[in-house]
């Protein structure tokens, strides 16, 4: 009977928090909402659904990490979860699928594909109600368990709010290579710190023939981390430079001498040839296969790559040397904006957070959780650390959307394909730029 | 074949010895992918013209358990037949009306249903798409079949008139004349009569919504209501997600393109004469 | 590849002129029960067409005139969607690519086709080469084109060969730059075969006498394919292109699957409008535009509008007699 009649002030106090944008009344309903939080733990059986919409398939790691997690859920709380393996097309469905009143409750991807699909259109509920939720058997909230760095570096949804995901995986981009390479130890003893040091490390790999550097060659997202992390060597903000509609901030000599060191890995023969050529993950696999020194793409590649990689490989983690902060990606739960079983989907985020469940995230499926107390695949303990800085910069600085399509994909792959030199980029850029934001209005 | 032949020049028999190794090439090609589709993914990149010393069906295996295959290709049976099977049902009384009956109605409706030939898939997608949802029957076979059946009447109205009115009227006079109505003269007389064009139009439409993509693939995403297709194609993303494994990916293509040799073994002739009649006279 | 067929309108003007000349006996109640029942007949497919086909393609054209993400409300924009489609360069990247493979794919095609053809049509087991030929546009275009992602890999069947053959550095035939030709060469490929067993079925009817009273006349080979082949199947030919105008505006899953998956989408440089309309209405980390990706889908019945107008015109011929 008790648990009855507490049920209704706790579902109205998390509703009320999730409309709420994020603030003062957030925070006040907050101390009900936590309570209730840990009351569900343990008053068990609530019953409801919700559904949820996956970025996994079936058969990947985090597939059957979330599945277990899942199954335990409905077990210990009667929800059930109406869940579709849909894979990384879940972001180009979602927004028709909301269109139609036909989306799911819950959903995750990427945070820059979740904000760019529907959180910078407010179609992603707030959801600062879990902040404040008390994750089942480890009795610690959500706000407590996960460091707040990662949503303080997320773009702001029309309302302002930035808890529009909560994060499970936690990754960092850099540049990857294998210690334990006898042509990359004898190249460089330690870690080059700046990019001269660079360039004549891939001149000594060069020299013994090989490639310095593995690339996709289609691929403007790892390819364009280059320039994103010599940017930001350079001390320019990604974000400030795509989002100037006048273009000017192209002119800033910083961007140039980016764009000048970026051509010199193009220019130099540094990269494996035949890379305009093929499809991912063809040079990832000569990567791992030791024909090329170092490879730059997001923490989650060493899983990508676990079957590949001889037994004598061991790790080795660095930014693009000049560049000092690391970025961050995360992928995470959303709400869509007319979810109907709020309740039950917020309590399954904070339930996913467990430090038994989310540990799969790592021992399963290769990866770093944002939970600083599960510690990451002993081949990712460096990213780890560097994960552990006190301010995250997102990749990109967070840009996403239709400027890459329509300005960045294309002129970079040419300026990478060395079809362009630096100045010939930039002044593509910026004139592909000023036209994109004329027809943005 | 032909009476007035003569003694081939040397040119022409350059030209014939050209064509030959094009034909030896396309079935090279599709014995090639069928091979491949037996051997070990990364073994393929490194011997590309290696034979499947091993055979390896646990490339289908994959397929079928981690890809759906099996369930993408019920889902494609389903979806193709019964689309062909209502297009033909619902276009050959059409047809027949228009065939027999000829003045500015019937004239203006066989004029809109040509004009539909010209329209490009990509215009009506994204419309099928938010109105099927409305209806609910987004991600379901039947809002599949419901559009393959639209985009179906065009070309299946306008194939079946061009039956029907090769087919002479004196028949059913003589029925009408008996005292049959015209529903059972178009039973009883017509239709066995055009028997042959019936099945040309429905294996000429199913062959088209078993290969169709587009709107499989913004119609349909739960693993188990997608067809072939999307199927091949979310499994070929995967595959690259998980390492590069085009033993599997081959398999898969197999799947899609297997039942289309079987087919066009089976009824090749009837096919081609299908996609063909008509344009020549 | 498009399984279009057009009817042949002599033919049913044969049979019309069959009806007419019927004796008057039984034509009254024939024709009561005519008018009854056609449209007993028709409406299903009517209904159908109407609602599945027609509506849908008009409210394409009334949704073009709107900004609209599917999910907020419309707001009109006129004929705002088409400026910035004309302003988008991808757009005409996408336009560019359209008409290439319409024009030149178009042009190589029959160019092939007709010499194909004419060998064929001397060959021995012509119908089994005629078979193989015809069979790769039954298949779904993915096939190919996932297909040619091994074949033409830097290290694939391919590029071994031509090693072999002593190219020391053969071409990156999947490299972004090239990859509307590749596309454009592997559609010509799945499409010759079908063009070629349309001609033949074409060349087949004309008449034997034609070609013996020509060569009676001195005409040599070329003469008798200027003066004879030409002529008789100048419809067909319209036709065809007709046909290619249609199917080749419509290529999706070639370009989306071609040489693998590219992950997110294929590279802009290889789109066509088709593509085009699906990547902006399904984007993958942005909102969509439905108003602005069914602009370019009508853009594209537009230029297959324009082009059946503009090629039934030229190839205008008076009906040759025989």
């Amino acid at each position: 009977m008790g648990s009855t009649t507490g049920r209704g002030p706790r579902l109205l106090a998390i509703a009320t928090a999730a409309v709420l944008a994020v603030g003062v009344s957030a925070c006040s309903s907050g101390k009900s909402a936590d309570k209730a939080g840990a009351a569900g733990g343990d008053s068990g059986k609530s019953g409801g659904s919700f559904s949820y919409w996956s970025m996994w398939r079936k058969d990947e790691p985090q597939a059957k990490v979330i599945q277990a997690a899942i199954d335990q859920f409905t077990a210990d709380t009667g929800i059930k979860v109406d869940v579709e393996w849909t894979g990384r097309d879940v972001s180009k469905k979602i927004g028709p699928a909301m269109a139609a009143n036909k989306a799911p409750d819950m959903w995750d991807q990427g945070a820059d594909s979740i904000y760019g699909t529907a959180a910078q259109n407010g179609n992603a509920q707030d959801l600062s109600a879990v902040l404040d939720m008390t994750i089942p058997n480890d009795n610690v909230k959500v706000s407590a368990a996960i460091p707040s760095k990662y949503w303080d570096s997320l773009p702001k949804d029309p309302k302002g709010g930035q808890h529009w995901v909560i994060p499970y995986e936690a990754s960092t981009a850099g540049v990857f290579y294998n210690a334990a390479d006898p042509d990359v130890s004898a190249a460089m003893s330690s870690a080059p710190t700046d990019w001269d040091s660079f360039i004549k490390v891939c001149d000594a790999l060069k020299a013994k023939n090989k490639p310095c550097v593995a690339s996709e060659g289609e691929d403007s997202w790892t390819n364009g981390l280059w320039f994103d992390y010599l940017l930001n060597a350079n001390g320019v903000n990604f974000a400030d430079l795509a989002n100037d509609k006048s273009g000017a901030t192209w002119d800033n000599p910083a961007v140039l001498k980016a764009a000048q060191q970026t051509e010199q890995l193009v220019k130099g023969g540094y990269i494996i040839p035949t890379y305009t050529a093929t499809k991912y993950p063809a040079q990832q696999t000569n990567w791992a296969g030791g024909k090329a020194g170092f490879l730059i793409n997001g923490s989650w590649v060493t899983a990508e790559v676990a079957k590949q990689i001889p037994s004598t490989w061991k790790y080795g983690f660095m930014l693009p040397p000049g560049a000092t902060q690391p970025d961050s990606m995360t992928f995470g739960f959303a709400l869509t904006k007319n979810a109907k079983n709020v309740s039950q989907a917020e309590k399954f985020m904070a339930y996913f957070l467990q430090k038994k469940t989310l540990s799969g995230i790592s021992t399963e499926a290769g990866n770093i959780t944002p939970r600083t107390d599960i510690p990451a695949p002993a081949e990712l303990a460096d990213v780890q650390k560097t994960l552990g800085a006190d301010k995250l910069r997102l990749t990109f600085d967070g840009v996403a959307g239709d400027w890459n399509t329509k300005v960045w994909t294309q002129n970079y792959l040419d300026f990478w394909h060395g079809k362009t030199d630096a100045a010939g980029f930039v002044a593509k850029m910026k004139s592909a730029q000023v036209s994109f934001w004329k027809t943005q209005s | 074949m032909r009476p007035r032949r003569k003694a081939p020049s040397l040119p022409m028999r350059i030209a014939t010895g050209a064509v030959w190794v094009v034909v030896a090439a396309d079935i090279a090609l599709v014995g090639w992918i069928l091979l491949t589709s037996l051997r070990d993914g990364s073994d393929i990149l490194r011997h590309p013209f290696g034979v499947p010393v091993h055979p390896k069906g646990a490339n289908y295996g994959k397929v079928f358990a981690d890809g759906g295959f099996g369930r993408a290709a019920v889902n494609s049976v389903i979806v193709a037949v019964l689309s062909s099977v209502l297009a033909v049902v619902i276009a050959a009384p059409c047809a027949y009306a228009l065939a027999r009956r000829r003045n500015r109605v019937s004239g203006a409706m066989s004029m809109t249903f040509a004009m539909g030939l010209g329209v490009p898939g990509q215009v009506m997608v994204i419309p099928l798409f938010i109105g099927l949802a409305h209806a609910d029957l987004d991600d379901s076979q039947p809002g599949l079949i419901l559009a393959y059946l639209g985009l179906a009447m065009p070309f299946t109205v306008y194939l079946l008139t061009g039956f029907f009115s090769g087919i002479p009227a004196v028949l059913e006079e003589a029925a009408v004349l008996d005292g049959a109505s015209m529903v059972r003269t178009f039973t009883k007389v017509i239709l066995p009569v055009a028997r042959g064009g019936l099945i040309t139009a429905f294996l000429l439409q199913f062959i088209s919504a078993w290969n169709e993509t587009l709107f499989a693939i913004v119609l349909t995403h739960s693993q188990d209501k997608v067809t072939l297709p999307v199927a091949l194609s979310s499994f070929v993303n995967e595959a690259q997600l998980n390492g590069l494994d085009w033993g599997a990916m081959f398999a898969g293509v197999c799947v899609v393109l297997a039942p289309m040799i079987a087919l066009f073994s089976w009824l090749g002739t009837r096919i081609i004469q299908g996609m063909t009649v008509g344009i020549g006279k | 590849m498009s399984t279009a067929t057009f009817q042949d309108p002599s033919r049913t003007r044969r049979v019309r002129g069959g009806s007419a000349a019927r004796g008057p006996v039984g034509a009254a109640p024939l024709e009561r029960s005519r008018r009854r029942m056609f449209w007993a007949f028709t409406a299903p497919a009517v209904i159908v067409y109407a609602v599945l086909f027609l509506l849908p393609v008009g409210y394409a054209a009334w949704t073009s005139l709107y900004k609209w993400d599917g999910i907020s409300d419309k707001q009109w924009k006129g004929l705002g969607n088409y400026k910035t489609l004309w302003q988008d360069p991808i757009f005409r990247t996408s336009l560019g690519n359209t008409l290439q493979t319409l024009v030149v794919g178009g042009l190589i095609t029959f160019v092939i086709s007709f010499a194909l053809m004419l060998v064929l049509r001397e060959m021995n087991r012509r119908l089994f080469a005629r078979s193989v030929l015809f069979f790769p546009c039954l298949v779904n275009a993915m096939v190919f084109g996932i297909a040619a992602g091994v074949l033409f890999s830097p290290d694939g069947p391919v590029n071994q060969a031509l090693k072999w053959l002593g190219w020391s550095r053969p071409p990156q035939w999947l490299a972004t730059e090239h990859l509307q030709t590749m596309i454009l060469g592997t559609l010509v490929w799945t499409a010759t075969g079908y063009y070629t067993a349309i001609l033949m079925a074409a060349v087949d009817q004309i008449p034997d006498y034609l070609y013996e009273a020509a060569e009676l006349d001195g005409a040599n080979a070329f003469q008798r394919f200027r003066h004879v082949t030409l002529p008789m199947c100048w419809d067909v030919i319209s036709v065809c292109a007709v046909l290619w105008t249609v199917s080749s505006v419509k290529i999706f899953e070639l370009i989306l699957m071609y040489g693998g998956s590219s992950g997110s989408q294929p590279p802009t440089g290889s789109w066509n409008t088709a593509l085009y309309v699906y990547e902006e209405a399904f984007p993958q980390a942005s909102t969509p535009q439905l108003g602005l990706a069914t602009a370019a889908a009508l853009v594209s019945l537009f230029l297959v509008i324009l082009f059946t107008v503009v090629l039934r015109r030229i190839m205008r011929r008076d009906p040759v007699e025989y």
